[in-house]
């Protein structure tokens, strides 16, 4: 994908978390330091067109703080893991924001008038004497510069003794799931103080854990239907109609080992971070350390598809397990339609995949390669012998730069990618 | 990271290991079971630093455990062989030192004869690999506790009855200590625990016959 492209700094924390609303027309971002930032895209207007579409900062809150647990010695950390749109329904947004423990519903709306002419206060909302006050008026609405305001509307706290890694909010709109490392939770939208537990995988005895929940997702329509992935590099397909505790699987989906590629790390490598199901609701995505894989869900014996992120890294396995960096979670988008994949690599590297014509691109998003409106240049890594001008060899890499983190405009081909601290949005090149 | 020379300090341990694991990833002539070692250690090395912090991370503990238990696994059954093939070790409780685990212990009895010792390819591992079993088997008891370790944090009744004394008691992770600094040169000590009736027959006997 060739793209004209806009580039918008924030040199802040680091970015957790990255998502498009519904309709696209808002990109929330959330930090390591519990800040959200809400973008919002311009309005194209005739006299600027190549403004076309911009985002710009909508709103920035303080979505979530560190906290102690006094009861067993523990900080919880601030950093937002999540951020869920709820679909909009009137002139006010909803999201939902999660830590690791507590689930926060934020409102935000817009105030662009406000009421002036008080009867028993003044202009500063100071009470006026009564006594001094004679005549009866009304409040008249005047306009107001333009205010974001983002308020919490619910906090669903107490619910984990595990780290949220995910949250979905359900096709009907009135319930949510929340998930950590053994349980699932699913809530309505109106109660804080319970929620229904639908998943657990603890075991009786904590010694013979062997397998934890990564990551999970409702059905796009059906809203008995969710999916959860596991460390083992399994997806289960649960059906809430079935029974309250979805401990039973409707659908189990797994890929039998391939001998010739296996290794000390093959359980490590096979750990899902990231299940995502197609807009259409027929196929699932999930990303384990070196793939991204389509599986459709009538197929549970083997995916549909899959796609080399980085294979060059297996044979690395060893050095990036001794720094840790076999254990990064990237997380990986559909596009609109569907048709194409995106998932984030190293070295400020990501990668698209087209579906229907099988090519791919790794494109970087860095601000020394990248002037706005320049058009994005392919990038290639050199696995071996000699080295081209322009590749960058596997050595090279600079594993500190990861993408973990991209969204995808739920109808055009805009797309938000969290590098560290910065955030990138490419859009597609006008003609 | 990676790609980095060899060129190390013997005194970093970091570069040590940074060192190694580049060497496994490039070397295609490290033999096997030093590569199995070596990623051994690694697992252990982090398990034990998790179990120092107030908090560790579930997903990445489990994963760990998992690839030490596989590994583990792998050494038992190649172990397992050996013994079997040899004539006149039967491997029976009474001719070993008496571990406290089961299953199979790599510590060959000291009376065995040089021709039957020989017989076990596991001894001609360098860095007495079969030692270091038996330690790693306790390791990973004491690591899997970062599992137990969640499950009584967690707990909303501090009266329920732990036997945490009993899990901790028997692990000897001297080889494991953060403070070392490279990996052991010499054999290490043995395990100072052997409290079978095994040795205390002997000790009892060698007072009665007084030799």
């Amino acid at each position: 994908m060739t793209g004209q492209k806009t580039l918008q700094n924030i040199l802040a924390d680091i970015i957790s978390t990255v998502e498009f609303n519904h309709t696209g027309e808002l990109l929330a971002t959330g930090d390591k330091g519990g800040r959200v930032v809400i973008f919002q895209r311009e309005q194209e207007s005739k006299q600027q067109p190549q403004r076309r579409g911009e985002y710009n900062v909508y709103s920035t809150f303080q979505s979530h703080e560190p906290e102690f647990d006094y009861l067993k010695s523990l900080e919880i950390e601030e950093k937002i893991n999540k951020i869920r749109w709820l679909p909009q329904h009137n002139a006010a947004c909803f999201l939902l924001s999660t830590n690791d423990k507590t689930v926060k519903l934020w409102k935000v709306s817009e105030r662009d008038k406000r009421p002036e002419g008080y009867n028993l206060k003044d202009e500063d909302g100071r009470l006026r004497d009564p006594s001094m006050i004679t005549t009866l008026r009304v409040p008249v609405l005047r306009p107001m510069d333009l205010m974001v305001e983002a308020t919490p509307r619910r906090v669903f706290a107490n619910a984990h003794t595990y780290h949220i890694n995910s949250i979905s909010v359900n096709s009907d709109y009135e319930t949510y799931m929340s998930a950590d490392d053994l349980r699932i939770n699913l809530w309505n939208f109106e109660i804080t103080n319970q929620s229904f537990n639908i998943v657990d995988i603890k075991p009786a005895n904590m010694e013979e854990l062997t397998e934890v929940i990564t990551a999970a997702e409702f059905h796009p329509h059906h809203c008995n239907t969710f999916v959860y992935s596991s460390s083992k590099g399994t997806i289960r397909l649960c059906d809430m109609r079935a029974s309250a505790l979805c401990d039973r699987h409707a659908k189990f989906f797994e890929e039998p080992e391939d001998p010739s590629n296996r290794s000390f790390f093959s359980e490590i490598i096979s750990s899902i971070s990231d299940v995502k199901f197609s807009h259409s609701g027929r196929y699932v995505m999930t990303r384990d350390y070196l793939t991204v894989k389509v599986w459709d869900l009538n197929m549970e014996n083997r995916p549909m598809e899959t796609y080399q992120v980085h294979d060059y890294l297996r044979s690395k396995l060893c050095s990036l397990y001794e720094n840790d960096c076999i254990f990064d979670k990237f997380e990986c988008v559909w596009n609109g339609s569907d048709s194409v994949i995106m998932t984030g690599s190293y070295n400020n590297f990501f990668r698209m995949f087209d579906r229907n014509t099988k090519r791919d691109v790794t494109l970087e998003a860095s601000r020394e390669n990248s002037k706005p409106r320049a058009i994005l240049k392919p990038r290639k890594v050199c696995v071996g012998g000699k080295r081209r001008k322009d590749e960058i060899s596997v050595d090279s890499l600079d594993f500190s730069k990861k993408i973990l983190h991209t969204a995808w405009h739920p109808s055009e081909n805009i797309i938000a990618v969290a590098a560290t601290n910065n955030l990138y949005i490419f859009q597609d090149k006008v003609n | 990271m990676l790609g980095r020379g060899l060129k190390r300090k013997l005194s970093d341990y970091e570069e040590n290991v940074a060192g190694l694991s580049s060497a496994f990833d490039s070397s295609r002539n490290l033999p096997y079971p030093l590569k199995r070692q070596l990623v051994l250690n690694m697992c252990l090395t982090k398990l034990q630093t998790y179990k120092m912090l107030v908090e560790p991370n579930l997903h990445r503990s489990v994963l760990i455990a998992n690839t030490v238990r596989q590994i583990q696994e792998e050494m038992r059954q190649e172990s397992s062989q050996p013994i079997n093939v040899c004539t006149g070790i039967t491997p029976s409780s009474h001719s070993y030192t008496g571990m406290e685990s089961s299953g199979i212990s790599l510590q060959l009895p000291s009376g065995i004869s040089q021709q039957e010792s020989n017989c076990c390819d596991l001894r001609s591992f360098p860095e007495n690999t079969g030692l270091k079993l038996e330690d790693d088997r306790q390791d990973l008891k004491g690591a899997e506790c970062v599992f137990g370790s969640f499950e009584i944090s967690n707990s909303t009744s501090y009266l329920k009855d732990l036997a945490i004394d009993d899990i901790f008691e028997d692990i000897d992770t001297s080889m494991y200590d953060s403070d070392f600094c490279c990996p052991p040169l010499m054999p290490p000590r043995p395990p100072p625990i052997c409290r079978t009736d095994l040795s205390e027959l002997d000790h009892i006997m060698e007072i009665l016959v007084g030799s």
